[in-house]
């Protein structure tokens, strides 16, 4: 735990206030809310931070709590003003004394075996199309990569780049679908 | 590379898999944090390099360094290992199946792979099963098996059915010599019975300070053999028991009963290194049907 995580616990109140000013929407405020947390923990990643997830969860506490003192006030991209908020956080965090790469996960082979039987049933949900496409992108390993993927480019008639964008756009899909599947499961 | 912090700059996918890897110089970094807070096409861009990265590293299609990189800049939140989990899924299951080459072998290994927990259980079944087949053979052939295993080692065994125990002899602390001589080789299929070098007919006793009593010498006898004789014949075990003449035991065993015309004879056997020179008393005891006698006590001397 961050020594600045723990002076001040959010309050619901103050949680609720920042997803109002988010957005009126409940379910909108909450994918906002969702986006601006990638972006926070991809842009601390990107910089180097060793626990970009604690320190994005940082720098919403932080604007949570001043939503209270801004949202009159606030004009523009609400966005931006998480960004600020962030640089601020991160130069707190480089002061700080360095602390050790926290430990990474256990191979746990059960883990593993449940993405295994997710991915399955995911597959199973995909249209006979995309599942098609899925399994010829994937299909190639290394070298043969670049050829195998000129061909369903050109079978399909499209361009490497958008072949690219569907099949990822697929595999996004494929991605959310198990992290719910695993969830499911995880439930007793 | 920024002209106007509200107008959207083209970043190419070669710069989105740099920003990812942390590797964006200090001019682009800023500009393309503020995009990525603003501008929601690269921002869907990003997270879509960031799946693509994470299918390159699942088939191990990133260099040296950027696998350093990757594990420093890239795998370090929750959702971006799972990321990478779905990625090595997806090659465990479809890499290879297009080449014709492998494709077996590929097959063999993703179904290993998708079912180990499956193959896990199985393989605990089988031996489960093997377990409790063995045990059952086992009880259901237990009589074949000891025919089998006395056929290859065992020796066949002497027709007493006693099994002597040794007990401690209070009045012989010695060690027993070893024997010097070597002893004979069994000849297969023989009976290896030790020697009985003396014999003594022991008869109900009167008194064991008396001079009647019989009296053996030992030198150098395996077996010492206490002969009685038994009138009338009765059939059951004989227990018999060697005690010193102040009632310490020395040696217990199964007397052997050798039926004769009515009558019997009962064999005691005693392996002679237990006798030292004193006064002995035999107790005979009859156990038939679960129901014990006392058959007597009788005495005999070592010198």
């Amino acid at each position: 735990m961050l020594p600045a995580r723990t002076l001040h616990i959010l309050k619901q109140e103050e949680f609720d206030r920042l997803l109002t000013w988010l957005d009126h929407d409940a379910e909108r405020a909450g994918l906002t809310y969702e986006k601006i947390r990638w972006r926070l923990v991809a842009v601390l990643a990107s910089r180097g931070c060793l626990c970009p997830e604690e320190l994005a969860d940082e720098t919403i506490d932080r604007v949570a709590r001043r939503v209270v003192d801004i949202q009159d006030s606030y004009v523009g991209d609400k966005a931006i003003y998480f960004l600020g908020v962030m640089n601020n956080v991160h130069h707190e965090y480089l002061k700080r004394p360095m602390t050790p790469r926290p430990p990474e996960p256990d191979d746990d082979v059960e883990a593993k075996e449940n993405v295994h039987l997710c991915l399955e049933k995911c597959l199973d949900k995909l249209s006979p199309n995309s599942r098609r496409m899925i399994e010829r992108y994937y299909a190639e390993d290394k070298r043969a990569k670049i050829d195998l993927r000129k061909r369903i480019a050109a079978e399909l008639g499209i361009g490497l780049s958008t072949l690219r964008l569907r099949a990822l756009r697929i595999r996004e899909k494929l991605q959310m679908c198990i992290e719910q599947c695993l969830m499911s499961e995880a439930r007793p | 590379m920024v002209e106007n912090r509200n107008q959207a700059i083209e970043f190419s996918d070669e710069a989105i898999r740099r920003f990812l890897l942390g590797r964006l110089n200090a001019s682009e970094q800023p500009a393309f944090e503020q995009q990525l807070f603003s501008n929601s096409r690269l921002d869907a861009r990003v997270h879509l390099a960031e799946l693509d990265l994470a299918d390159d590293y699942a088939y191990e299609r990133i260099s040296a360094d950027e696998h350093v990189l990757f594990a420093e800049r890239f795998l370090v939140s929750a959702a971006r290992r799972h990321e990478v989990e779905v990625s090595i899924a997806l090659h465990d299951r479809f890499a290879f199946v297009g080449s014709t080459k492998s494709t077996f072998i590929a097959r063999a290994r993703s179904l290993l792979r998708l079912n180990r927990l499956a193959w896990r259980y199985t393989f605990a079944v089988l031996i489960f099963i093997l377990l409790v087949g063995g045990a059952w053979v086992i009880v259901k052939k237990e009589g074949r098996i000891k025919d089998v295993i006395t056929k290859r080692w065992g020796r066949p065994r002497s027709p007493s059915p006693t099994v002597p125990a040794e007990t401690n002899h209070p009045t012989n602390n010695s060690v027993p010599e070893h024997q010097t001589s070597p002893s004979p080789m069994p000849v297969h299929d023989q009976t290896a019975a030790p020697s009985v070098n003396a014999i003594i007919a022991l008869t109900p006793a009167g008194s064991p300070n008396g001079g009647n009593i019989p009296s053996v010498k030992i030198a150098q006898q395996d077996i010492v053999r206490l002969q009685i004789a038994l009138r009338p014949y009765e059939p059951g075990n004989y227990p018999a028991e060697l005690l010193t003449i102040d009632g310490q035991s020395v040696f217990s065993a199964e007397a052997t009963m050798v039926p004769k015309d009515g009558t019997a004879q009962i064999d005691f056997d005693i392996p002679a290194r237990l006798l030292k020179p004193g006064n002995y008393q035999v107790r005979l005891s009859r156990d038939h049907l679960g129901v014990k006698q006392s058959m007597g006590r009788y005495y005999f001397r070592v010198q």
